[in-house]
This record gives structure tokens, C-alpha cells and sequence, in this order.
């Protein structure tokens, strides 16, 4: 429903898998393999000059200090802020307006989703095989997009209540004289099962 | 209507699958943690203070050193840093189903949660079998829904009744993937009234 970038959540996993399982799958390498250990002991303190070395090349004039010190904080400033942006656009995507109609020569029609939203609430609430209901709007494809959660008392069934959303749907696309595209999703969870089943519908 | 389709197409297969946002979320932050206190000790150690735990270039000596570490321990760790390699990676391509269904509609995208299905199918065997609803366990998956019913002692159950119950409600619901029910009777009873 929201607008997650789902592609990248799972590049991002996959990424930080491949990295600690590359990292993992070393040290057991280095621990198990004797030739891996002495390739290590032989190889690992040259490497480790070099990059002193390439450290050393790189010094600020005036100072002991490297510029690669201070580019690698840098890095890691930009890699830190692109997270918090990645973390920031999580669930994103929904929107206060319905519709719109074009401004005409007698002006224009602008509907909040707060009516839709509000309408279809007020409907839902006075339902008693429903606990609880919340709607909200998204945008999606360009296209709002009503989003109708409810909670369903135990044994319900839930061909009745999508029928009864259905129809007040109708209702809405009746007075609002537009069709609007609307996502249900009928729930369980812990309140309804704390709740007594209904005997009658 | 094409477009709308469309829309309830993407919506229906968003919301029946995990975005794995919050594993995605709890790296990210683990990932800023790490970054900002190397940062910071980088630094430090450009400013010439002491450390707050490694100092950079003592990071770098204990990496080259791994080669004279016991064995043991290093193999310890490495299995359980690559388990959790290896549990990160099937995450981010495994599909992440989630325990709903679609119920046809004509005029909006209808997804249930399977456990709303089972509530109601355990009413609906309850009333078929005249049985208690808390003698009833349904458990839906993704293609089957099983019903167990554990009898009271001394009556019988209705097996057949229960089914056909069972089964003309899931024909009704036409969910997808549709389901396939399986009623079965415990062999032990529950003793009382």
C-alpha cells in the first residue's frame, strides 16, 4: 500500500548478509585450513604496510595527519546520511486529498480524503461484527487509493463483511458521484481474540 | 478499469508479502551505529586523544594478527557470523508470504488474514458437528485448511457433516490460492458433559 521501496530493503539485506557471511566463512577458512593461516601471517603484515605506506603518501602539509583519514570520515558521514534517508522514506505514501476536479468557469471541487475516510468510519463503527476499523488514503500509481483495515470478531465470516464494505463502497461511490479504488483487508489479532464471538449477524 | 486492475494487482501483492522493512530498518541502524563511532574514532585519533574502545590503527593491527589467534575461537565465531550471513541472505530472497488470502470481489482488492478465515470455519464446523467451538482447531496454510475436532465423550461426531460444512464454505470464499480442507477426529475424547 505505501510506497517502501521494497527492492531496496532486500538489496540492503542481502548486501550485509553477503558481507558478514563472506567475513564469517574467512575466518572459519582461517581457522580450519593450515595453508590459509600461513598465506595470512605471510601476506596480512605487507598488506598492512602498504596501506600505512599509502597513509604516509597522503599526509596534510603541516600535520602527521592523512587526507584518507579524513576522506574516510567523510565517507562515512555520506553513508550515514544516505541510511537515515533510506530509514526516513520507509511507509510513506499516504495522502490528504481524494479527488479534484478541474477549476471551470464556476471554480473547481476538492475533496479531502478525511471525508471518505470519515464517512466510511462512521458507517463501520455502528457494524457489531466488527471490534475495530480505521480507514486511510494512499497514493498509488497516481491514483488515491482507499485503504479500509478492520478487525473481525471471532467467527465472523469474512465474505459477509467484505460484502458488507462492498456495499457502502457503493454508497460512497453513489454520493461522491466518482468510483474510488479501495484496498480492504479484513484481521484478526489479539483483540478479536479477546473478544466473545457474536451469535447472530 | 485496466488501470484499476493494475493498481489492485500491485496493492495485492504488496500487502499479501513481507517488505522486510523492519529487519531492513534494524540493520540500517545498527549500520549508522557502527559508522558514527568509527568515524568518531578516526577523529580522535586525527586530533591525537585517546580512543573510546579501539583507536584505528590498533584495528588494523588485531585484523593482521587473526593468523596467530588459538584456532578454536576463531572458528566459533566465524560459524556464527556467516549463520547470521547466511540467515540475512535467504531473508532477502525468500519470498515473505504472509499468512493471508484474497477473497474475490468486483469492486475492491478484499485480503484476509488467514486466521479469520480459521475462526470462521471453526464456527462453521461447530454448528454442522454440534460441538463445542472450543473443541474445534483450525489451522489454515496456505493451501489447506485442516480442522481438528476432539469429540466428547460418549457422543459422535458427525464427521461427514462437518466436512461438507466445511468444504461448501471454502467454495463459497473462493479464496486465492483457493484452500483445500481436511477434517479430521482426535482418537482421544474429552471427558464431561
Amino acid at each position: 500500500m505505501n510506497d517502501t521501496n521494497r527492492a531496496t530493503n532486500r538489496i540492503l539485506i542481502l548486501v550485509i548478509g553477503m558481507i558478514t557471511l563472506a567475513v564469517g566463512a574467512g575466518s572459519i577458512l582461517l581457522g580450519i585450513a593450515g595453508p590459509v593461516r600461513s598465506g595470512w601471517r605471510r601476506a596480512a603484515p605487507d598488506v598492512s604496510q602498504q596501506i600505512a605506506d599509502t597513509f604516509a603518501a597522503a599526509t596534510i602539509p603541516g600535520t602527521s595527519s592523512s587526507w584518507l583519514s579524513v576522506a574516510g570520515v567523510a565517507v562515512l558521514i555520506v553513508l550515514v546520511v544516505l541510511l537515515i534517508v533510506f530509514i526516513l522514506r520507509q511507509g510513506n505514501g499516504r495522502t490528504r486529498h481524494l479527488l479534484r476536479s478541474e477549476p471551470g468557469e464556476h471554480g473547481g471541487v476538492a475533496i479531502d480524503a478525511a471525508f471518505a475516510e470519515q464517512s466510511l468510519q462512521n458507517f463501520l463503527d455502528t457494524k457489531s461484527e466488527l471490534v475495530a476499523s480505521h480507514v486511510s488514503t494512499y497514493q498509488v500509481r497516481n491514483t488515491p487509493v482507499l485503504k479500509v483495515v478492520v478487525t473481525c470478531r471471532r467467527g465472523v465470516s469474512p465474505k459477509d463483511v467484505g460484502d458488507v464494505i462492498d456495499s457502502s463502497l457503493a454508497s460512497l461511490d453513489h454520493l461522491l458521484g466518482q468510483h474510488l479504488s479501495t484496498f480492504v483487508q479484513i484481521s484478526g489479532g489479539f483483540r478479536a481474540r479477546m473478544t466473545k464471538s457474536t451469535r447472530l449477524q | 478499469m485496466t488501470s484499476e486492475q493494475a493498481t489492485y494487482a500491485r496493492v495485492i501483492r504488496r500487502e499479501t508479502h513481507s517488505p522486510r522493512s523492519g529487519l531492513a530498518i534494524v540493520l540500517a541502524v545498527i549500520l549508522i551505529l557502527v559508522c558514527a563511532w568509527l568515524g568518531t574514532e578516526i577523529v580522535l585519533a586525527l586530533l591525537g586523544r585517546p580512543a573510546l574502545l579501539v583507536a584505528p590503527v590498533d584495528m588494523g593491527r588485531g585484523v593482521v594478527a587473526i593468523g596467530r589467534y588459538p584456532t578454536v575461537p576463531v572458528i566459533i565465531a566465524g560459524v556464527i557470523v556467516a549463520i547470521i550471513g547466511l540467515i540475512l541472505v535467504v531473508v532477502s530472497v525468500s519470498a515473505g508470504r504472509r499468512a493471508r488470502h484474497v477473497l474475490p470481489s468486483q469492486r475492491s482488492a478484499i485480503v484476509v488474514d488467514d486466521e479469520v478465515i480459521a475462526s470462521a470455519l471453526a464456527r462453521q464446523a461447530s454448528y454442522a458437528g454440534n460441538i463445542d467451538p472450543d473443541d474445534v482447531e483450525v489451522r489454515v496454510s496456505r493451501r489447506s485448511a485442516s480442522v481438528r475436532i476432539r469429540p466428547t465423550s460418549g457422543q459422535s461426531v458427525d464427521k461427514d457433516a462437518i466436512e461438507h460444512a466445511v468444504t461448501e464454505m471454502l467454495e463459497r470464499y473462493q479464496t486465492a490460492p483457493a484452500l483445500h480442507a481436511r477434517v479430521s477426529v482426535q482418537k482421544e475424547a474429552k471427558v464431561g458433559a
